[in-house]
């Protein structure tokens, strides 16, 4: 069997750790944008398939944030590079692909699609290493890639999962034989469901290997679905795949259905149902001194205030999760507001959050930077 | 965006002291452009613009005295403009008062009706209050236990003309 890992110390099982959370947080902003770009009274299934899938990734961000701090990481959020700058990229076997800031559409669920479903290689070419190298551009953000190498991409999101849970068993093992264990975290920092209400999934702490690999299998599970079933097995909930592909084919999937053939009710799509945003907009694109453009400020800087606050959370203080719900309801809100704004000087397009966390405002994480190059 | 729309933009940024974001914000500047169309007739709705566009300009210390002379002081704006108001802040249109019909004419469409039940959901009276429409934009849980947020008070100078109507508006009804 395959075991080569990539992964050798538990500070490079950190710095993955904290890719997945990077990579699990990615999504957020495009599914969001694309569900709140839809116009009041139309398209309500997609709507709501958007809501339950988006509410999963949060789900996911919380539990790769629960196993970093199983092994005595420290989650952090408020990192410069966290957030992705749009289009940002994932790795799709040889190639990578643009995941982007745009408008419900034909386009967006394509996106969606693949982020969901990473490519699969056939087994005899498992064999090889997992990364492949691809020369990226600096300034690209490549999700999925080696913390330290961004040139060394993996072949996909599933490889570079196959590789966290590969190196937690080595480095776990290799502890055992000392001994030891990895899992050394203060339990009290694992966030658990009583602050973490209706979250698409039992949020349960991860503490030895058995948990820290469930929860990582919750994620991958959700994701891709189990083995090629479109239902995953413990919840009997469709995998996102197969919840976006709902709306392609513009029907539900029944229990029993094949991949790619739901038999359920019909579901109406409006494509034209959705605010036309302008693509990876960003913040140096709208005119100078208007209300949009301060806007759109406001929302950056009350996101990255949010990502501060979700790290308190992660690091010791769980019950600030409660207090970051109605920030999230805020967010939406001013999301709608950008949305809806036609944009000055780009006729037939309108606004849309751009997600440049401490960019375009007083920077917030300079102390960080300067604590981090200390 | 028209001419037309951006008139009605701007007098309503003067009307209700809400910013143009704010009102682009709700999605439904053209529908209730629409609506004063199809209940008081494109004439009344013209004339309406035309009064806003004729007054003085901006930063002028005389544009809020004229709006108050030409418009909300008019015999056939004035209710129309108040109706609008009304509009904005709740999504209901606010059937005109009987004095205008008695003097201009009954319109078929001009009686008390929620525009759309979006119309409901983003009625400026929300966000004037820091509250949220019932049923509708929930707030999250445990977000009772926050103090309502009330936007800042308008600052900039278009603004600070609307807020100064406003004023003499109380003194008038006082």
């Amino acid at each position: 069997m395959h075991t080569h890992s990539s992964i050798r110390t538990l500070d490079e099982l950190k710095e993955f750790l904290h890719g997945a959370m990077q990579l699990e947080h990615a999504t957020i902003p495009p599914y969001l944008t694309a569900l709140y770009s839809i116009m009041p009274n139309v398209n309500q299934d997609a709507a709501q398939i958007l809501r339950v899938i988006v509410v999963e990734e949060m789900l996911h961000l919380t539990i790769a944030a629960n196993v970093l701090n199983a092994i005595g990481g420290t989650p952090d959020l408020t990192r410069p590079d966290f957030v992705a700058s749009y289009p940002a990229y994932l790795p799709d076997g040889e190639t990578d692909f643009e995941v982007g800031i745009q408008a419900f559409g034909r386009e967006a669920l394509a996106t969606f699609l693949k982020i969901e479903r990473p490519a699969a290689r056939s087994e005899h070419l498992k064999a090889q290493s997992p990364l492949i190298h691809r020369k990226s551009s600096q300034h690209k953000t490549v999700l999925g890639s080696h913390p330290r190498n961004k040139d060394l991409h993996f072949y996909s999101i599933g490889e570079f999962y196959a590789a966290i849970v590969e190196g937690i068993k080595e480095l776990e093992e290799k502890a055992k034989r000392e001994g030891q264990t990895i899992f050394t975290g203060d339990r009290s920092r694992q966030i658990t469901s009583e602050y973490y209400y209706s979250g698409g999934g039992e949020l349960f702490p991860v503490f030895d290997l058995k948990s820290a690999l469930d929860a990582l299998e919750l994620i991958i599970e959700q994701g891709e679905g189990d083995g090629g079933g479109i239902y995953d097995d413990d919840e009997h909930e469709l995998a996102h795949y197969y919840r976006f592909e709902e709306l392609v084919k513009g029907r539900y999937y029944l229990k029993g259905d094949k991949p790619g053939h739901p038999t359920g009710p019909p579901l109406q799509i409006d494509w034209d149902g959705a605010y036309p945003i302008k693509p990876n907009l960003k913040v140096a694109e709208i005119s100078d001194g208007s209300e949009l453009r301060e806007a759109t400020v406001a929302f950056n800087h009350r996101y990255g205030e949010f990502l501060a606050l979700l790290t308190r959370a992660y690091n010791g203080q769980p019950n600030l999760l409660l207090e970051a719900v109605p920030v999230m309801f805020e967010f939406r809100n001013m999301m709608l507001e950008l949305i809806r704004n036609p944009l000055p000087g780009h006729p037939g397009l309108n606004g849309s959050p751009t997600y440049e966390i401490g960019k375009n405002t007083a920077d917030p994480y300079a102390a960080h930077r300067a604590e981090a190059a200390a | 965006m028209s001419d037309r729309i951006e008139t009605f933009l701007g007098l309503s940024v003067e009307l209700t002291a809400f910013s143009r974001f704010d009102l682009l914000a709700t999605g439904l500047a053209e529908r209730y452009l629409g609506t004063l169309d199809k209940v008081v007739g494109g004439d009344t709705t013209n004339t309406l613009l035309a009064a806003f566009a004729a007054l003085p300009p901006p930063g002028d210390g005389t544009r809020a005295r004229a709006l108050r002379a030409t418009i909300l002081g008019s015999e056939l704006l004035g209710d129309v403009a108040r109706s609008l108001i009304k509009l904005w802040y709740s999504g209901t249109w606010f059937e005109l008062p009987y004095a205008w019909t008695q003097r201009f004419g009954a319109k078929p469409a001009d009686a008390t009706f929620v525009v759309s039940p979006d119309a409901y959901v983003e009625g400026l009276l929300w966000k004037a209050i820091g509250a949220h429409p019932a049923g509708a934009k929930a707030p999250g849980y445990g977000s009772w236990a926050y103090p309502p947020k009330i936007p800042a008070f308008p600052a900039s100078d278009t603004k600070a003309d609307a807020v100064s109507v406003h004023l003499q508006n109380v003194g008038i009804m006082s």
